[in-house]
């Protein structure tokens, strides 16, 4: 019998009473946040990071530059974003992508509750998002949800079978609880929020 | 056994700046907590559904993890069965071997310490990196994690910057924690970018997808599995939930109990290999499914290595996680310590005041205390009653000694009737040996007990 017969075969015999999947439904007063933009912002803060809003018509290459005035080599395969110095979509290895300072990239959803940004692997390679020193992410404000249940009802993975929330820069508390920012990945994140209206 | 966790405490409880640094620190990581659950009007309803989730999973694992293999093969993950810690650690060494695998860089694993695989590793020649930077410093120093979530909390920043002036050759005398941590972060970045193969444990792994889902704050693992050609994960099978849906209850739970944060940095899905790359799986038993058919102990199968049950624990606060004999110390660790071995792990048995606080703080609802007392309950039938008992009331002794610890354990309050007076009354100093007793101690307990404060003690909810 191979290891996985064995093991599901020892399992089959002890499983016992089946227990019923709880439903999940919010009861009601549950959290709910009235300005989930505000609370978005709020709670990127609170974790480090720092969400901003761009009105209808900002010029966004212009916004990132002042948040990041002395980036010098700057990622991006978002074609709008003319400041960035290379498409890291262009590059043969990840490797080729350490020094990067600044990488901008599309996150597709937003929650309120932890300030998470869902993105789904939407870049060549996935070392972008942690070996940037800083990131920025773009966000269509109108996508933020309150929680996780409405968050993780909506995500998908595309074919890279990769796909994360990211809430604020890297961290670690390792050193006598000191919070430390800029552990591995990113030492910095700022979330555009952008805007229809 | 009983008296090595006693004499491990004292250890620890030598240094007494060091002990009531680890209690407060602690104790402030717990009050994050609940701050953060009691924002949250339906954090006691979450509590229930992660609960009655992993319950449902376990009486259906058989079938949750056909399915979730299966969508995993279909992924393109090459997926392995390990009966035990040493069948995991050939499969794990049988891959690198094969790809000629010269250095691993790991984040954090309480799976790979249960199986002992990085010693095996490292006697097979495989240079074996931790990037976790707790776990990276421990590994520098050659020691064992103390905390399954803060693995590095007994150490004070001039040992760790003591540390990386040896090895990673940093200032003298600078144990600024932000300096040192990016000293760490230079110096694994270089490991992350020449490893050959990464390897990352499992959060949760959702069987209606196949995702394998990590959650890091430092981004260790992202790093590490972003470069190497070739990522390995190994996973308790007890790791599985059914979807989506109720992977949002976990997220929602798991960082605001571990470290009182909305949520970690980083929550990572792993579905399939990267692009020309290789992603192995392998599911570990190790004494689960033994597990499975010991009745109410099963319930400590929903752990989700949270740590809060630490962060709360009086005991554990109080006397550190080198105290205990098993690898993971607090509650669980007591638990799964007799759960591998009754008769070696006995002795943690009487780290325990029964006080509860880790019953109400467990974001799965394990009963982790009633299982502590049940396993006590059955220590005659190990023949090993006697000795542990002495052990429970040095433990019970070393409560009454430390007034801010017996104040977190009204719960005890009714097996006080079963207390015999001296101990009660008496001076010794059990765990604390050779520490000097606040002299209130007995004063305190004695008023608050004439005051009938002991049942009706008003701040009690608060300190659940
Ligand atoms: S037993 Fe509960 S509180 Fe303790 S680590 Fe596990 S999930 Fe967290």
């Amino acid at each position: 019998m191979s290891s996985k017969e064995e093991i599901l075969s020892r399992i089959r015999q002890t499983v016992g009473t089946g227990y019923a999947m709880p439903e999940i439904i919010l009861p009601a007063g549950a959290v709910e946040y009235g300005d989930k933009t505000a609370q978005f912002a709020a709670v990127s803060e609170s974790v480090g990071g720092r969400a901003v809003v761009a009105g209808k018509g900002a010029d966004l290459n212009e916004m990132i530059r002042s948040l990041y005035p002395a980036a010098k080599t700057i990622a991006s395969n978002i074609p709008e974003i003319t400041l960035a110095t290379f498409n890291p979509d262009k590059t043969g290895t990840p490797y080729e992508l350490d020094g990067t300072e600044l990488a901008v990239v599309r996150g597709e959803i937003g929650v309120a509750e932890n300030g998470a940004v869902w993105i789904a692997q939407n870049v060549k390679e996935k070392a972008l998002y942690f070996i940037a020193e800083y990131l920025v992410i773009l966000l269509d404000a109108e996508k933020i949800v309150h929680n996780m249940h409405e968050a993780y009802r909506q995500i998908r993975l595309n074919d890279y079978g990769f796909g994360l929330f990211i809430s604020g820069p890297s961290k670690t508390a390792d050193i006598e609880q000191a919070l430390v920012t800029g552990a591995h990945g990113a030492k910095g994140v700022t979330v555009i929020l952008t805007s229809a209206v | 056994m009983s008296e090595e966790h006693a004499k491990n405490a004292a250890r620890f409880l030598a240094n007494k700046e060091q002990e009531q640094w680890h209690n407060e620190t602690l104790w402030q990581v717990r009050g994050k907590r609940d701050r953060l659950a009691m924002a949250i009007p339906e954090w006691e309803t979450l509590r229930e559904w992660a609960s009655g989730i992993k319950m449902h999973t376990l009486s259906h694992l058989d079938r949750y993890l056909e399915q979730f293999a299966a969508n995993a093969e279909a992924n393109g993950v090459k997926v392995h069965w390990a009966k035990d810690g040493e069948e995991h650690n050939e499969i794990v060494y049988g891959i690198l071997k094969e790809r000629g695998v010269k250095k691993l860089v790991k984040s954090k694993s309480m799976l790979t310490e249960e199986c002992h695989l990085n010693p095996f590793l490292i006697s097979k020649g495989i240079d074996v990196v931790e990037s976790d930077l707790g776990e990276r410093i421990l590994q520098l120093m050659d020691e064992p994690p103390s905390h399954i979530v803060m693995p590095a909390i007994h150490l004070k920043r001039e040992e760790i910057g003591a540390l990386f002036e040896e090895k990673l050759h940093t200032e003298k005398g600078n144990s600024d924690p932000a300096y040192l941590t990016h000293a760490a972060r230079l110096h694994l970045r270089q490991e992350f970018l020449t490893a050959d193969a990464s390897m990352t444990g499992a959060n949760f792994g959702v069987a209606a997808t196949g995702d394998v889902v990590v959650c890091t704050n430092e981004g260790n693992a992202d790093m590490g599995t972003s470069f190497a050609p070739l990522h390995i994960v190994s996973m308790g099978m007890e790791k599985l939930v059914p979807d989506y849906q109720s992977l949002g209850v976990f997220i929602r739970l798991l960082a605001r109990s571990a470290t009182g944060q909305p949520v970690t940095a980083y929550t990572s899905h792993y579905r399939k290999p990267r692009k020309g790359c290789e992603m192995h799986l392998v599911i570990v038993d190790n004494g689960r499914s033994r597990t499975m058919e010991m009745g109410d102990h099963r319930r400590t199968l929903k752990c989700i290595r949270c740590g809060a049950c630490m962060n709360t624990c009086p005991v554990y606060r109080r006397s550190g996680g080198y105290a205990y004999t098993y690898f993971i110390p607090g509650p669980i660790g007591i638990n799964l310590g007799m759960l591998r071995s009754a008769k070696t792990y006995a002795g943690n048995l009487s780290a325990c005041s029964l006080c509860c606080s880790c019953n109400n703080v467990c974001p799965v609802k394990i009963d982790l205390a009633d299982r502590i007392y049940a396993w006590r309950q059955s220590l005659d039938r190990l023949g090993k009653a006697d000795r542990i008992k002495k052990g429970m009331s040095k433990g019970l002794k070393f409560l009454f000694s430390h007034p801010a610890l017996y104040r977190l354990s009204l719960r005890l309050a009714p097996l006080l009737r079963y207390m015999p007076r001296f101990l009660m009354y008496n001076r010794l100093n059990g765990w604390g040996k050779g520490r000097e007793m606040p002299e209130f101690a007995n004063e305190s307990f004695t008023e608050m007990w004439k005051k009938g404060k002991v049942k009706t003690h008003t701040n009690q909810r608060s300190h659940e």
